[in-house]
């Protein structure tokens, strides 16, 4: 096929493509040829192709309707593989070479439909169908979406992960201009002028908006002329960021908008080795909204054979494309400005058939222009009906009565395979909407404009309902100085001349939203109001017949509105044959509110580069390297990766980590605990704020000397615990959990700053700066001692729970001799920087002793055989330190109320029967109980059973020879000695033993040994 | 004990990041992305300062007795302005808070805290922080440095007015999913002070980002 | 997204940096073991969670470090005014302002 529908140069007027640069490409497999500057769907046009797609529900074929983002039928799966893209506008796709284009709609195939032949698919589903027939029984639903979907098309998404890359820009700027149209363009210019930031969005490949397609002349020049000029001005501001090609898809709060800019898509689909798009995050001081209108259809009778199209769609494809798609054009319109159209037609030397205009009388200079050269004009006259099948053949055209409402006269018919329909223009108020300002009806334009601002925004231009071009100027010009002014910049005068343009005075335009038929709307063929998802003017009357009332609730049972257009064109339509259907006026009636996204959003952008290991970060001790060297498996804990296991070669996880448990209690282990946190505390009433909160004291805590403490939220529950440390006069040092550490600080800082701010404190995170090698075992001093020559290491100088200052292999050390293992353990901290080398030598020294690293997984072993708990794991926020067995920890003579002190004498916290923490010792002894799994007392109770706790952490001991478990029981510190049952979810049920929740030295003798 | 002294091994965060680079896309090169300083491959260096002393100091900034010993013993006066930082050729003193500052310095971190403690009095707080974070400085041409900034961080640098060679801005804000503090140099390079657990991830997120520009670590 | 006026940094910095921290201006009672359990119940949990006017407090933990109020729109999301710690609001729900004139005791105090 040749390009069929390609013009040559029309006189006048100045086209975006170069004629002299082919472009292949392929739809649905064919091989074709555009130009460059077409869009997909103006080289498809200039190839004469009729059907792009089939209908959602009836699988009607469709055409090409419109020329930008409001299109409904052209959508398009491009590329193939790994790349491909579904669900794009064939109308917004630049063509490159290469490409690849297949309709998304219209399985097996556009021309020959086994849906459309079957009939039965098409005819029987009325509005809310999908409710009505699937809905029961509810399992099968699956299946039948499954079948639907195919059968509708939606596109496929690629089964491969995304090739392309994204990535995200945080931007700031005073003045962001949405739209590079006539409004936009000087608005632009005047707010940059002023000295303001700029940014310029505009979603097509070029700025201009409509004057990319105008044949009107600004200051004598062409548009486009005139437009290049202005980019060309933009551009030369230093304070002015251009981006076409670029989608401002929602703004949300506080001036924050998202910008959506594609910047390899028109290179090809495998161009990209940049960011494919990029997301911009703006945060514009002011939002100047200069989006423009899209063009209402007219519904009428089988509205949608391919060849009915928007009339400003057909402009643009002439003047802007250099296509004319078809040959003879009836022109159908309620409004002066759409007949520019048959002025652009005739000028492109094909055959305007005739104006068909509802007005009765229209008398505007630009009616008696068209006369001039010829053109018929049928006043008082519609298209009640489009005949053909897939290509309009002929046009029904009768008399209708003043208000457009009735026909009275007979019908004629007209051949013609093109109808370009103008029911006004609907400004495109979804931005605005976005922010929460209600859109307002405004007779005067028939449409709703903009509702009042609720954020630092103003439309302007035909988003605003002001559609003459001289207009469009004017307002742009001043809303791009005040916006200026108040972003603090100039004081609001303009700096440029308003420009001369030529243009039609134009006559009021006619409200018409459903043109009837000579058989009511029920019987006549369908008039569609939202072509991609088939909703037709009797669809909406049906549903309200049914009782439906509020414009939100015919949406969703009719889908109006629902289709990846968002109902551009349609809406409008829609809700004025609703109001009428309801015997309301379209104010009453309302419209539904538009939410982000105007156009979809790829996910790609959404997530930019925040995927696979930068997803999230990783932090990593001093030791990372060291630990991967070795093989270690990592687990995470936080964003902190930690060893979990040192496996050597050939060993599972069992076996590893049995391996490390035994060699730590039979000689010496060695683990990296660098990630606890740590926060530095300095201030005259240190030890105060501490003691405040934790539930024990440390007014007395003497230097050199180490606590354990437990922090409680106020609600009395345990929220963290750790060491802290006396390291001086007003000087401590708190160690929280891993995971705790961020929310500690924020902890301590919100009742410092907000509650006692005469306490004078500081706090400082030093989790960083610390790098922690725990060493514990029977042989961790002989281990140190190798290592360390300045500190006395003997048991009755260096005490447990004692701290010292000291040098380890030539760094200055901090040693603490407490213990998580219940064995002799010494914490040795130096800064970071020190952290391999300190770990390397004490493996040296180690070696000897046979020293063994150790992760994660060993550590909640061996704390487990103590029965030491783990705040997150053993406690979820509903434990007191009584529910722990810990009361020992809760100061009885503070002074002060500590955080929570109160709560554990409230009724809930000392009533029988909380879940206690109790040791689990499995009735067979190799059995591991699965964490979380649920505690009862009887077995053989009735399903459901009555749960009385659950396991909180579950091991083998190695050490013991048999599993451990610990768990919160009902009770459960009465309960020493009685059997529980958990019943899991395989069918078993596993019998334990109620334990003391330490298994292991229960006079904590071994952190003694000499 | 000196010879012992010089076999410790001491590691920089940013250590096993040195002499890694990211090479500039075709893409950024067809479109003519400026390259820095004539250099053929890459328009963005990111360099690690070598490790110094970075000391947290705290106290009460309306307190002319705190604000003058400060300045006494570092011969730069206190940032009290927020946003901003002193430095001279041996100290830089960055506003953190109303009431906190970080300072980066060549002298010895004992030696420094020990100066300070000795001058100031009253509530104060120092903290010895050396190991636990480490100074960047990201330089290349400006359009590569503004857009990784803008990649990185929501905050608005562009409204920052040119650092002097005594001063410039500063500001603790997020970088990428971690955190840092950014502030200008008078040299038109930016410096970033990040934490010491999260460089990898930053040394990666750099690279990445930097990749459309040419992207090379030294240290 | 909201943007949010630091008083301590005393610019606009945006929500990402900041932290939500609960309602503002509720005082510790000065000695809990003297209330009923009632009456530490209300202190604990209960909050108003107006449809409108609201005192907020906000942490700028990623930034200065310091806590500060804010008057917030629960409707709108407007910020209406940002706060030192210590200070009261300038802009009231008139509804507050109506049961303030009928109490003894300050707000929030029991």
């Amino acid at each position: 096929m040749n390009q069929v529908n390609r013009l040559s140069a029309v006189e006048g007027t100045r086209t975006r493509i170069d004629g002299t640069v082919p472009i292949n490409f392929t739809f649905n497999g064919k091989q074709l040829q555009g130009v460059a500057g077409d869009t997909l769907a103006s080289a498809l046009l200039a190839n004469g192709v009729k059907v792009v797609g089939r209908s959602f529900k009836y699988s009607r074929p469709r055409g090409i309707v419109g020329h930008g983002a409001e299109e409904p039928n052209a959508i398009m799966q491009i590329g193939s593989g790994a790349a491909t893209v579904p669900n794009l506008k064939a109308t917004q796709v630049e063509l490159y070479e290469g490409l690849e284009a297949a309709s998304v709609n219209g399985w097996p195939s556009v021309n020959f439909d086994l849906m459309s032949i079957s009939g039965w698919f098409g005819r029987l589903m009325p509005p809310g169908f999908y409710y009505k027939t699937f809905m029961y029984p509810a399992k099968l639903w699956m299946t039948y979406e499954h079948f639907i979907r195919k059968a509708a098309g939606l596109g496929s998404t690629p089964v491969q992960s995304d090739p392309d890359s994204y990535d995200k820009l945080n931007q700031h700027c005073d003045v962001l201009v949405v739209g590079a149209g006539p409004a936009g363009l000087v608005a632009a210019r005047e707010a940059a002028r002023a000295g303001a930031r700029v940014i310029v969005a505009d979603e097509q490949n070029e700025f201009g908006g409509s004057l990319l397609a105008s044949t009107q002349t600004i200051d004598g020049q062409l548009a486009v002329d005139w437009v290049a000029d202005l980019v060309a001005e933009l551009n030369g501001f230093d304070n002015v960021q251009t981006l076409p090609r670029s989608t401002v898809f929602g703004y949300y709060d506080h001036n924050f908008l998202g910008i959506l800019e594609r910047r390899t898509d028109h290179l090809g689909i495998s161009a990209a080795a940049g960011s494919r798009q990029r997301m911009h995050r703006v945060r514009a001081k002011q939002v100047i909204l200069a989006a423009g209108a899209f063009e209402r259809p007219l519904v009428f009778a089988h509205n949608d054979i391919p060849g009915v199209m928007q009339a400003s769609s057909v402009s643009t494809y002439v003047n802007r494309y250099g296509v004319a798609p078809g040959s003879r054009l009836v022109l159908f319109t309620t409004n002066d400005n759409a007949y520019q159209t048959a002025i652009d037609w005739h000028r492109a030397g094909r055959q305007v058939v005739a104006i068909v205009d509802s007005r009765s009388q229209p008398k505007g200079d630009i009616v008696a222009a068209v006369k001039g050269l010829g053109i018929e004009v049928m006043a008082g006259h519609g298209v009640i009906e489009a005949q053909g099948g897939k290509r309009v053949k002929r046009a029904l055209v009768a008399r209708l009565n003043a208000q457009g409402a009735d026909i009275v006269g007979p019908v004629e018919t007209l051949a013609c395979d093109l109808i370009a329909c103008s029911g006004g223009w609907s400004p495109a108020i979804h931005l605005s909407s976005h922010t929460g300002a209600k859109p307002v009806w405004d007779d005067s334009i028939v449409g709703f404009r903009p509702g009042k601002s609720k954020q630092q925004e103003r439309s302007v231009g035909a988003c605003a309902g002001t559609y003459a071009l001289s207009g469009c100027l004017d307002d742009g010009a001043r809303a791009g100085a005040e916006a200026a002014k108040l972003a603090g910049h100039g004081d609001g005068k303009l700096y440029f001349p308003s420009a001369a343009v030529e243009e039609y005075k134009e006559q009021p335009q006619q409200a018409l939203f459903l043109v009837p038929h000579s058989k009511k709307t029920s019987r006549a063929p369908s008039q569609f109001v939202d072509m991609q998802l088939d909703v037709s003017a009797s669809g909406i009357e049906l549903a309200v017949r049914e009782g439906f009332e509020s414009v939100e609730h015919i949406k969703r049972y009719t889908a109006m509105g629902f289709g990846t257009d968002q109902g551009k064109l349609g809406n409008i339509n829609g809700m004025a044959i609703l109001a009428n259907a309801l015997g309301q006026s379209i104010p009453e009636t309302g419209t539904t509110i538009f939410r982000p996204s105007y156009t979809p959003t790829t996910f790609g952008a959404i997530a930019g580069r925040d995927i696979g290991e930068l997803f999230d970060p990783e932090r990593y001790t001093a030791m990372h390297r060291w630990h991967a060297e070795q093989g270690a498996e990592f687990e995470d804990v936080g964003q902190w990766k930690r060893p979990w296991y040192f496996p050597h070669v050939g060993e599972s996880m069992h076996q590893a980590v049995n391996r490390e448990c035994l060699a730590v209690r039979k000689s010496v282990g060695i683990l990296d605990a660098s990630t606890l946190g740590k926060i530095d505390i300095q201030g005259p009433d240190a030890a105060e704020f501490i003691t405040r909160m934790y539930t024990n004291s440390y007014l007395k805590l003497a230097l050199g000397k180490c606590r354990y403490g437990v922090m409680l939220k106020e609600d009395g529950m345990i929220f963290d615990d750790g060491v802290c440390a006396c390291l001086g006069d007003n000087h401590y040092l708190m160690f929280t959990t891993t995971g705790g550490a961020a929310g500690v600080l924020a902890w301590l800082e919100l009742w410092q700053q907000t509650e006692w701010p005469h306490l004078n404190v500081y706090f400082t995170s030093v989790t960083d700066h610390w790098t922690t090698a725990t060493i514990t075992g029977p042989n961790a001093r002989k281990v140190l001692a190798k290592v360390c020559g300045d500190i006395e290491l003997a048991n009755d100088e260096f005490k447990f729970m004692d701290w010292r200052d000291g040098t380890v292999a030539g760094v200055a050390a901090r040693i603490f001799r407490i213990s998580f293992t219940g064995e002799l353990t010494y914490e040795i901290n130096v800064p970071a920087h020190y952290g391999r080398h300190i770990w390397e030598a004490l493996i040296a020294a180690g070696e000897e002793f046979g020293i063994t690293p150790y992760g994660t997984e060993t550590m909640h072993v061996l704390r487990a055989e103590k029965g030491f708990i783990i705040v997150g794991q053993d406690t979820d926020g509903s434990m007191t330190p009584a529910d722990m067995n810990m009361d020992w920890v809760v100061g009885k003579n503070k002074t002060f109320s500590f955080i929570g002190k109160r709560s554990l004498q409230r009724s809930d916290s000392v009533r029988e029967n909380r879940k206690q923490l109790v040791g689990l010792k499995t009735i067979d002894a190799n059995t591991v109980l699965p964490e979380g799994a649920q505690v009862v007392f009887d077995a053989k109770q009735a399903i459901p059973m009555s749960m009385q706790g659950h396991v909180t952490s579950s091991y083998y001991s190695a050490n013991l020879g048999h599993s451990i478990a610990l768990a919160v029981v009902k009770g459960g510190h009465s309960r020493e000695g009685q059997i529980v049952h958990c019943p899991l979810a395989d069918g078993r049920t596993i019998a334990a033993e109620i334990v003391s929740s330490v298994f292991y030295d229960p006079k904590g003798e071994r952190q003694n040994v000499e | 004990m000196s010879n012992k002294l010089s076999s410790i091994k001491v590691e920089s965060p940013l250590q096993y990041f040195h002499r890694r680079t990211s090479h500039q896309s075709q893409v950024a090169a067809v479109n003519g992305t400026e390259l820095f300083n004539g250099d053929a491959e890459f328009a963005l260096v990111v360099k690690e300062a070598p490790i110094c002393t970075h000391l947290n100091l705290r106290g009460d900034g309306r307190d002319d007795g705190f604000s003058a010993g400060v300045s006494e013993v570092l011969g730069i006066p206190l940032p009290t302005e927020p946003g901003h930082y002193h430095c001279n050729h041996e100290h830089s003193l960055y506003w953190l808070g109303p009431d906190e500052w970080m300072l980066v310095s060549q002298a010895g971190a004992l030696t420094l805290e020990a100066a300070l403690r000795q001058r100031l009095t009253g509530h104060i707080s120092i903290v010895d922080l050396s190991g636990g974070q480490t100074l960047i400085n990201m330089r290349g041409s400006n359009t590569a440095v503004q857009t990784m900034l803008k990649k990185s961080s929501v905050y608005d640098f562009a409204g920052w007015p040119s650092a002097q060679t005594d001063k410039g801005c500063c500001v603790q804000t997020t970088f990428a999913k971690a955190t840092a503090v950014v502030s200008n140099k008078s040299d038109g390079s930016f410096d970033l002070i990040i934490r010491r657990s999260f460089a990898d991830y930053i040394a990666r997120w750099l690279l990445d980002a930097g990749q459309e520009f040419g992207c090379r670590i030294e240290g | 997204m909201l943007l949010i006026h630091c008083p301590h940094c005393r610019e606009d910095r945006e929500e990402e940096e900041f932290s939500y921290s609960g309602e503002a201006h509720i005082v510790r009672p000065v000695e809990p073991e003297a209330l009923s359990d009632k009456e530490w119940g209300d202190y604990l949990f209960f909050r108003k969670n107006p449809r409108g006017i609201h005192h907020e407090m906000w942490y700028h933990g990623i930034g200065c470090r310091r806590y500060f109020y804010a008057t917030r729109n629960t409707l709108s999301y407007e910020i209406l005014e940002t706060y030192m710690v210590g200070e009261k609001p300038q802009v009231i729900a008139a509804i507050d302002v109506a049961i303030d004139a009928h109490r003894d005791t300050p707000r929030g105090t029991l």
